[in-house]
């Protein structure tokens, strides 16, 4: 790995992280409703810099904050790990199979609904081992994932365009 | 559009008038626990406190009869006469000896198909525990069935039975009797229309408040889903309704299915029914006789109901249904069937 | 932001409303089987004391007068475990999953699908 990429993986996990972060001190007024802010990150990351980058920066982001949270090992670690990482190798695999049919707000969405999907499961077999609560959940929260994952997308997006715009400008002026 | 917010607000105003336009009459319904299950009465009446007042009468009314009659209460009425069978003669209160009387009269009419003395047998038997007694413990058991064997004195207003160890048990018709109490306990207190309803013995009097007889749901005795509970509804002014069937109290063994309704004469399930709905003016009648028609069977049993004057919707061993003329107009079945 | 919108592709937007309709027909259906989970209401002199789902098994204990009584919910099915009452009726009910369980000597009443999303439509009462 090279320094660039080990500098990139650190600067972005600390944005990640600092979202999450934020996220979690945010007032929820549904208990599992979260914007899930922190998949911007993940998604520029997969899209600027590929997948390996972006999982780095999915798993360096859940673990640290789940010790700052002190959730580490926890519950709310396992769901978190395992809709983090769900998430990110949908996103990775639907840029590889379907590279120019979708957007970043495409690929968002598929973020979010693996995130959600796989978060479901996981409180399913491990933790309510029932399936009616389950099922009576899901698509509620299946929508939200979906309006969430339009945003996150759109803010990617734009972040993208800007980045690119920057890098752009300083090719230019070095070349000049 | 100033004009369409200002028709908006009348229209508003006007069915918040109308809302409260009052001495309007509707149903009131009120539930509460009593004779071992639960009842619920419905009333037509002009007002929360009226309805209220007169269903808590009616609720004090079934109370209080049922402490007279209650087979498990050591002070009751029917207690005194079980723990003094084959002993001597017990004088009862007017309503015990009425119930008793009427228990009877139908056990005759039915020619003992109908029996308030199978209480011995019934004993051996546990639906719950999937208990089926030997014919020799029936049989030992058998003798003490008889109705016959039941003493009344009119006059006197006392109740024997003849052999010890006899039990008189008033289950089979002392819902629909409390049913018939209830709606005399309603009418003198004013209420014109309404349905007492004591677990499924069912007493109607005058109409619903929308003036259309009120409508009550027939089990199917073979539910498979939620969609298939009721097998016919049924129109009702002014009388009672009753049904016994085979899937009230039953354990299946080797595909035989052992339900609560024994043949008095022989100790053992009737066979020949799955549901008997019986409607009549009186709800002891359609209680005791809805039984009794299960016992004797589709055939004997529309012949009886018919012979009495009764209507009745008798669904067989096979899951067909018959009906008396009677129903005719009243009754639908529900299309699936 | 505006540009951002205009630049998604066809697929993004269908996915958004292939995601948006599938959810939310979903939240309908689950309501629907929803109404369908009927609530054991567990009363006590008269009042209505607990209401449970009944699709969540559990053993619950009232208190009365002549003692607990042991409440048993268990795959859609309810009934008196344990009663301590003079007759015990309320145990010889057995299972029900529709309908009421009476013990009057401990003021105790157990309803299932009582309420009024269960109940058939047009019908004043039930007989059988």
């Amino acid at each position: 790995m090279q320094l660039q990429d080990k500098r990139r993986i650190a600067i972005l996990s600390a944005y990640a992280l600092a979202l999450h972060g934020f996220e979690s001190l945010l007032p929820t007024p549904i208990p599992w409703f979260k914007p899930g802010l922190a998949n911007i990150i993940t998604l520029v990351a997969l899209i600027l810099y590929g997948f390996r980058t972006a999982l780095m920066v999915t798993l360096i982001r859940v673990v640290l904050a789940s010790i700052f949270l002190g959730t580490f090992l926890g519950p709310a670690f396992i769901l978190s790990a395992g809709g983090g990482i769900a998430s990110v190798v949908a996103m990775g695999l639907t840029i590889k199979a379907f590279k120019n049919i979708f957007g970043a707000v495409g690929i968002s969405l598929i973020g979010a609904l693996f995130h959600n999907i796989a978060q479901l499961s996981l409180a399913y077999f491990l933790f309510i081992q029932r399936l009616e609560p389950v099922l009576i959940i899901s698509p509620l929260i299946l929508l939200i994932g979906a309006l969430t994952g339009v945003v996150n997308g759109i803010i990617s997006d734009i972040l993208i365009k800007n980045l690119l715009k920057k890098d752009r400008e300083k090719i230019q002026n070095t070349g000049v | 559009m100033k004009n369409y917010k200002l028709f908006l607000l009348l229209l508003f105003l006007c069915m918040l008038l109308s809302s409260c336009s009052s001495h309007k009459l509707s149903s009131y319904k009120k539930s509460k626990a009593l004779l071992d299950t639960f009842v619920t009465i419905t009333v037509v009446a002009d007002s929360k406190d009226a309805a209220d007042a007169a269903i808590d009468n009616a609720f004090d009314v079934i109370e209080k009869f049922g402490n007279l009659i209650n087979f498990y209460s050591d002070s009751s009425e029917l207690s005194a006469i079980n723990r003094n069978a084959g002993i001597r003669e017990v004088k009862v209160s007017p309503e015990t000896l009425d119930i008793i009387e009427k228990a009877v009269y139908i056990s005759e009419k039915s020619g003992g198909a109908f029996d308030p003395t199978i209480g011995p047998v019934i004993k051996l038997w546990d639906f719950l525990d999937k208990i089926k007694p030997t014919d020799a413990e029936i049989r030992k058991k058998l003798p003490l069935v008889n109705y016959k064997n039941i003493v009344i004195d009119r006059d006197k207003s006392t109740v024997l039975l003849k052999k010890k160890d006899m039990l008189l048990d008033l289950g089979g018709i002392a819902k629909g009797y409390a049913a018939d109490l209830a709606v005399q306990a309603l009418k003198q207190k004013g209420i014109n229309a309404g349905l007492v309803a004591i677990a499924g013995d069912i007493k109607s009097f005058g109409l619903r408040p929308d003036k259309k007889p009120w409508v009550v749901g027939i089990k199917n005795p073979r539910q498979k889903n939620n969609d298939d509970e009721i097998i016919a509804r049924i129109n009702l002014s002014g009388t009672a309704i009753s049904s016994s069937g085979d899937y009230e109290r039953y354990f299946i063994i080797n595909g035989q299915r052992f339900h609560h309704l024994l043949t008095p004469k022989t100790g053992h399930p009737a066979n020949t029914c799955q549901s008997v709905t019986v409607i009549a003016e009186q709800g002891a009648m359609a209680d005791a006789f809805s039984t009794a028609l299960f016992i004797l069977g589709p055939e004997k049993g529309l012949r009886l109901a018919k012979e009495i004057g009764l209507d009745a919707m008798i669904i067989d061993s096979k899951g067909s249904i018959h009906t008396t003329p009677g129903l005719e107009g009243i009754l639908t079945i529900e299309r699936n069937h | 932001m505006k540009e951002t919108i205009k630049n998604t592709t066809v697929a993004d937007r269908l996915l958004f409303l292939f995601l948006i309709s599938i959810s939310i027909a979903g939240i309908f259906i689950s309501r629907d089987a929803l109404s369908h989970n009927p609530d054991v209401v567990i009363e006590m002199d008269g009042k209505p004391a607990y209401t449970l789902p009944l699709y969540a098994d559990r053993l619950l204990s009232v208190d009365g007068p002549y003692g607990d009584t042991l409440i048993e919910i268990k795959e859609g099915k309810v009934r008196v475990k344990e009663p301590h009452c003079p007759n015990q009726l309320c145990a010889k009910e057995g299972w029900i999953s529709k309908g009421v369980i009476v013990c009057l000597p401990n003021k105790l009443v157990i309803i299932v699908g009582g309420s009024k999303k269960d109940q058939q439509p047009g019908l004043d009462a039930i007989t059988g």
